[in-house]
């Protein structure tokens, strides 16, 4: 057996592993960096009867000691720098990092100033990048399965030569 | 008490089967832009008009390459208003979450 396909093997108990981890229930903490609360009006909506989040298992907890996934929205402002790492250190192992809307994934609208950051994964490991402005709950959802790898994700590099 | 059973039932479930079931955005809604690379000229105006600025238009080697970012796209549809040619046109499409940031890329290009 050669070396690559141990790696593989080991990566296959790896991901098993994960999924037997975060499969049946995901705990959220929602760090809301610098955010215009556009993203946080969609979380609020997800818990309501319409979208009812917590039919899949995903609750929304108060403390990050608490938590699997830290769900960040917005650019990291600078004010908010030092309480997301803070937060994100405070998170038990294995942990998530999902980042909400455009804000979170490259700094949206805000850009790269003096103020705001530009991007969660500037400052954190980020494993799943949720876009839009704000995304609708049911993308949101979406997002939050690709991450625990239940459903593939649907975007891919598209290319096209004239 | 009877009155909040009778609402209660009258009701009925409101939840959503999303995931399993497809929910199609409503008409109008703005969603994932699409560039055609029949149509487009290459004249830039869509970079121009881009609030976020995460359109990008490139010359390199004889090549023109026109480059859109959904991740920090704001779905305005500014692109779409100032295009001249009806090259951009923005989808219904919403599910766009990807793992890595380089899936978030459209790419079209052209030899000059």
């Amino acid at each position: 057996m050669t070396v690559e396909n141990e790696i593989e093997i080991m990566g296959q108990r790896l991901n098993e592993k994960i999924n037997n981890m975060f499969g049946r229930s995901l705990h959220i903490r929602e760090v809301d960096a610098g955010s215009c609360n556009a993203c946080e009006v969609e979380v609020t909506a997800l818990s309501n009867p319409i979208y009812d989040m917590e039919r899949f298992g995903v609750h929304i907890v108060a403390s990050p000691r608490h938590a699997d996934m830290l769900l960040v929205t917005g650019p990291v402002t600078r004010n908010m720098e030092l309480a997301l790492l803070k937060t994100y250190n405070a998170t038990p192992s294995p942990k998530l990092v999902a980042a909400m809307g455009s804000c979170a994934c490259n700094g949206g609208i805000f850009g790269d100033t003096y103020a705001s950051g530009g991007g969660v994964d500037k400052f954190i490991p980020v494993d799943v990048y949720i876009p839009g402005c704000p995304p609708r709950p049911q993308a949101v959802i979406f997002g939050l399965m690709v991450a625990m790898d239940k459903f593939e994700q649907k975007i891919r590099k598209t290319e096209v030569k004239a | 008490m009877l009155e909040i059973l009778k609402r209660r039932f009258r009701t009925g479930i409101v939840t959503t089967g999303y995931p399993a079931v497809p929910d199609i955005a409503p008409p109008g809604f703005r969603g994932k832009p699409e560039l055609s690379g029949d149509r487009c000229t290459y004249c830039g105006d869509c970079v121009s008009a881009c609030p976020p600025g995460v359109i990008s238009l490139e010359k390199v080697n004889g090549e023109e390459k026109l480059t859109l970012s959904y991740c920090g796209c704001i779905f305005c549809g500014r692109c779409e208003e100032v295009c001249p040619y009806g090259a951009v046109k923005l989808t219904q499409e919403y599910e766009l979450a990807s793992k890595t940031k380089d899936d978030l890329q459209t790419i079209i290009r052209r030899k000059t």
